[in-house]
């Protein structure tokens, strides 16, 4: 079962104002956190095959840093962000006020950090779906990995089971003024989920 | 020259070309499974996703057996077969079966890895086939090497050298 066919223009439209809006929310979340201003541009979507993800992030041997969410409830789904090792440095002096280049490994507090920014983005993204859909979430926490891009792959290919789907591919950019890190947003929503988006949208349309 | 053959998921390769190193990049829950017949000089590699083959994937016209340890194997073996090779000349050895999340929360209920690694030993004993060296399990992300040229087989982990098998 294929999913391109769920996914018309009328369904990415939807999820693109849920995406921006979700996103903000989670930007502003953090910046709440952590007390200074960090802004998110306009994310982009794109629905791409889950096989091409590896060549994206740069190669399936690469390292790089997953953080991973799965939720239940009347969407059930995955939301994996990935960010190439190098940039997740970036993206953790970012977070953590610090000069650019000045982490130079992960450790506990700087994975913490990542995995409360994917935790916030996806769920204020979910929240968001939530709010449009009348649809309700229940998400796990966060769990973070620094491993091959492969390997982070597969948590989500082991659980769709198939290896033609096609994955919700979300870039967004983090920025502090003239600082800007861009990270990658894999949204695998289950089959009935997306069924169920489509249905309500298609509901709301003939409502207009 | 060395002849890189990288294989994605559910693929799988068998080659006589001692030039060829078949390459399994970044298996987590994956399973890597090499087949080498060091007389007849035949070597092959699987790059399996899930255990098995069940009902509802069964539909999928996508589907094919090299995707799935049990019928992985048994596809793998054939080709070896085919190419030349003698079951009980088959030297096996597997790699990868890692479970990527170390969340507390979801261990067990998708632990896909040390599934891959239970049917890779209930298929190849079913088979009669021994496996002669493995490193599987754990949390990390492993790349499997396959040298034609000498039946070498490597595994390596993120921010490590290459090791043999």
């Amino acid at each position: 079962m294929q999913n391109t066919a769920t996914f018309d223009e009328n369904l990415l439209d939807m999820l693109k104002t849920i995406t921006n809006e979700g996103f903000r929310n989670a930007a502003d979340g953090f910046s709440g956190m952590v007390g200074r201003k960090i802004e998110v541009g306009s994310p982009t979507l794109e629905l791409v095959p889950l096989l091409t993800i590896p060549r994206m992030v740069g190669g399936a041997e690469d390292d790089a840093v997953g953080v991973y969410l799965r939720f239940e409830g009347d969407m059930p789904g995955q939301i994996m962000m990935v960010i190439p090792y190098q940039k997740a440095l970036e993206l953790s002096d970012l977070l953590m006020g610090q000069p650019g280049g000045a982490t130079q490994s992960l450790g506990s507090l700087e994975r913490s950090a990542l995995g409360e920014l994917g935790n916030l983005c996806g769920s204020f993204f979910l929240n968001s779906i939530a709010k449009t859909a009348g649809a309700s979430f229940r998400p796990s926490p966060p769990a973070v990995m620094v491993d091959m891009v492969g390997a982070i792959l597969d948590v989500v290919v082991a659980t769709v089971g198939g290896v033609s789907e096609h994955v919700l591919l979300v870039h967004a950019n983090f920025h502090e003024g003239t600082r800007s890190v861009e990270t990658d947003f894999w949204v695998i929503p289950d089959m009935r989920s997306l069924h169920n988006l489509a249905q309500k949208k298609r509901a709301d349309d003939q409502s207009h | 020259m060395t002849n890189l053959i990288s294989l994605g998921l559910g693929e799988q390769a068998v080659s006589r070309n001692s030039q060829d190193v078949l390459v399994a990049y970044g298996l987590g829950s994956c399973l890597g499974v090499c087949m080498i017949d060091p007389q007849a000089r035949v070597a092959g590699l699987l790059h399996a996703v899930l255990p098995e083959r069940t009902a509802a994937l069964e539909t999928n016209p996508a589907a094919h057996p090299a995707k799935y340890v049990d019928c992985g194997i048994e596809s793998l073996l054939a080709e070896m077969l085919k190419e030349g090779a003698l079951k009980s000349r088959i030297i096996v050895r597997m790699a990868g079966g890692a479970n990527m999340l170390i969340s507390p929360a979801m261990i067990s209920a998708f632990d896909i890895g040390t599934r891959n690694i239970e049917k890779a030993r209930e298929t190849l004993k079913r088979l009669g086939m021994k496996i002669t060296a493995e490193e599987v399990g754990g949390h990390k992300g492993r790349t499997v090497r396959m040298y034609v040229a000498d039946n070498r087989v490597t595994v390596k982990l993120v921010g490590e050298k290459e090791h043999d098998l």
